[in-house]
């Protein structure tokens, strides 16, 4: 007891996620034993990979403070991905859709980072705005179909798996949240942006180039978007219009339960790996309980209510 | 000080960004009128009244949040849920009296849930309210089985589509419902209350306003407002769909800051508000009739918020820098 008391900050973060999730394992277990075999746990990877990019995106965006939100990920997700297969359509050589996909995102990203910076608008209003025009404009050009012509290379990398784990998640969530978490405690940008989230206006008075790291941010929020729906449209097959679905809640669950301060300048990406994990096992089990999936969206909210009202509540305790 | 400026004007009196709606309405209706024959008709002047009224009162608790630098998107759905329960009285063939009651109490009921997480649990309202719809939606689907409502009695409608002295119930009831928010707002302590803390809960807080007691209850406020316009709804339709309400919050939030109410708080319009709703109503229907597919309609209020919020961010910065290189 006195350890758990002792440990703080990141450390008792992880701790409580392993105990949550090891709860949620061995409830699973109980209930359904037959859950959790190989397959299982490469299907759950395979679905982390896509909320992990999100939420990293998310989580860093939050951490730069100055209440920092993005709540246009999901729209973000759904449109790169159709702005990259209609684009092949329209003759783009295939060999550049990766690339068009993930620029598509960035550049969804940058105009949140436009509004934000440039135009000084509420972060969450701006991109509850962009949020709606993506994931509108996504819907609107396809009247909802879902969009076929994912080049056979492309589905071999998306459905690969070796030893258990999916390649997407080996080969672009695990290096992009290595590069970040390595990125936040090593760089002088990383610490930049603990600084700025911690206390804008100091970080401001001793030179750190706030604008701009807000503005990188949200364009990288958005980059990681398109990354997300470059894995959906490996994985798929297809191009979905409504593929960023309820991510806006999601990420932000993860965020939040990863132990990321609302208010930024605490926390950081290990605990949001582990949240993602936490979430996508807990939404995969309930799926193999047969529980219908409009139950998901409950939970996943109910759960970042939760989140946000311990957060509060311990800060009590401890002053 | 422009709180007190404000709250020497009229119920009705006007300023330069609400005669510009009027215009914008005008011109809307003019333009859709030239582009299509089946516009400017009778029964389709009706048809957007019709649909503005739910908007309406929603949009009128909206404009008290935002004002107050707070925000509801599941609001929408506090709506459905209100509509589950006047439904549910009306399929049970309960009185219409009764279910006129239900909607009022469902939508404060849930206002204060909102008000709890947000202003007790003091989380900002963005994320904490973003929580609730994911949950409230969730309930939506467990409380209709994923069926429709359908099929209900007309006893509420036989009430509500009479008219009183020659005004129309639903007139009446918003025409009071903006009275009484327009007076609270104006003319008593709660009003400057809730722009002061619009501008600076902090500020507020230590000049010794209650900020928790006149956040909490703005969050009833809006609840029983949403309940009313639950009421109006299943008295219409008669049925309560699934997706009751998904875009309900969007489409408020963007009524409300074409109307001029600022995010940043402490202005605050309610007649903006009133024909931000029109406005955007006559765009919304005027589209659809000249043959843009409704899948565009969420984009067309994206754009209009973040497109408002842009001018208005430009054109302050420009008179401002002008003042600031002229000579003393």
């Amino acid at each position: 007891m006195r350890t758990l008391r002792n440990l703080q900050g990141p450390a008792l973060t992880l701790a409580l996620l392993c105990a949550l999730w090891l709860i949620v394992i061995v409830g699973l277990l109980a209930l359904k034993p037959s859950v959790f075999n190989l397959g299982t746990v490469t299907t759950i990877l395979q679905f982390s990979t896509i909320l992990a990019l999100v939420g990293l995106g998310q989580g860093m965006v939050i951490l730069a403070g100055g209440t920092g939100i993005d709540l246009s990920v999901g729209g973000a997700v759904s449109l790169s991905a159709i702005i990259a297969l209609l684009s092949l359509k329209l003759g783009l050589p295939p060999v550049l859709l990766p690339a068009v996909c993930i620029l598509t995102g960035a550049m969804l990203g940058a105009l949140n980072g436009l509004l934000v910076n440039g135009l000084a608008l509420l972060p969450f209003i701006a991109t509850l705005g962009t949020f709606f025009v993506y994931s509108g404009v996504a819907l609107a050009v396809t009247g909802g179909a879902a969009q076929s012509g994912v080049p056979g290379w492309l589905l071999v990398w998306g459905r690969g798996v070796v030893a258990g784990i999916p390649v997407p998640f080996l080969t672009l969530a695990i290096p992009c949240f290595a590069l970040a978490g390595l990125a936040l405690m090593a760089t002088a940008w990383g610490r930049w942006i603990y600084a700025m989230g911690f206390n804008e206006r100091s970080a401001r008075l001793v030179g750190i180039p706030v604008d701009r790291v807000r503005f990188i941010l949200y364009a990288l929020s958005g980059a990681l978007a398109g990354a997300a729906g470059l894995v959906s449209l490996a994985w798929l097959g297809s191009g979905r219009p409504n593929i960023g679905q309820n991510l806006e809640l999601e990420s932000l669950t993860a965020a939040m339960l990863g132990g990321i301060a609302i208010t930024g300048g605490r926390g950081g990406v290990g605990g949001v790996f582990a949240a993602v994990l936490l979430l996508v096992t807990l939404k995969t089990g309930l799926l193999q309980l047969n529980i219908n999936t409009v139950w998901q969206v409950g939970i996943v909210g109910a759960l970042l209510v939760f989140v946000l009202l311990a957060d509060r509540l311990s800060q009590r305790w401890r002053s | 000080m422009s709180a007190v400026r404000q709250s020497g004007s009229g119920v009705f009196s006007m300023n330069g960004r609400e005669w510009s709606l009027l215009v914008a309405c005008l011109l809307a209706i003019a333009i859709f009128s030239v582009a299509s024959p089946h516009y400017a008709t009778q029964g389709n002047a009706v048809t957007v009244l019709r649909n503005s009224i739910e908007l309406l009162l929603i949009g009128l608790g909206m404009t008290l949040l935002l004002a107050m630098g707070g925000v509801d998107v599941s609001i929408g759905i506090v709506m459905g849920l209100a509509a589950i329960a006047i439904g549910r009285i009306l399929g049970a063939d309960g009185s219409p009296f009764v279910a006129l009651v239900a909607g009022p109490l469902v939508g404060a009921l849930l206002g204060c849930v909102t008000a709890a997480v947000v202003v007790l649990g003091r989380v900002p309202a963005i994320v904490g309210t973003l929580g609730l719809l994911g949950v409230y939606r969730t309930a939506v689907f467990a409380l209709l089985g994923g069926q429709w409502l359908s099929g209900l009695p007309s006893s509420l409608n036989d009430l509500l589509a009479t008219t009183v002295l020659g005004i129309p119930v639903p007139a009446l009831v918003i025409a009071v419902a903006y009275l009484i928010v327009w007076l609270a707002l104006r003319r008593t302590p709660y009003g400057l209350h809730l722009l002061a803390i619009g501008n600076s809960e902090e500020k507020a807080r230590l000049s010794g306003i209650p900020v928790i007691k006149v956040r909490f209850l703005t969050f009833v406020i809006s609840g029983v407002l949403t309940g009313i316009a639950a009421t109006f709804y299943v008295a219409t339709y008669r049925n309560v769909e699934t997706s009751i309400g998904s875009t309900s919050a969007l489409d408020a939030i963007a009524a409300v800051i074409l109307g001029g109410t600022s995010i940043l708080g402490g202005r605050c319009s309610l007649l903006g508000t009133v024909l931000g709703v029109l406005l955007l109503r006559i765009l919304q229907n005027g589209l659809l009739l000249i043959g843009v597919p409704s899948l565009w309609q969420p984009v067309v209020t994206g754009v209009l918020i973040i497109g408002v919020l842009g001018f208005e961010a430009v054109s302050n910065r420009l008179p401002l820098t002008r003042f600031q290189r002229a000579p003393a």
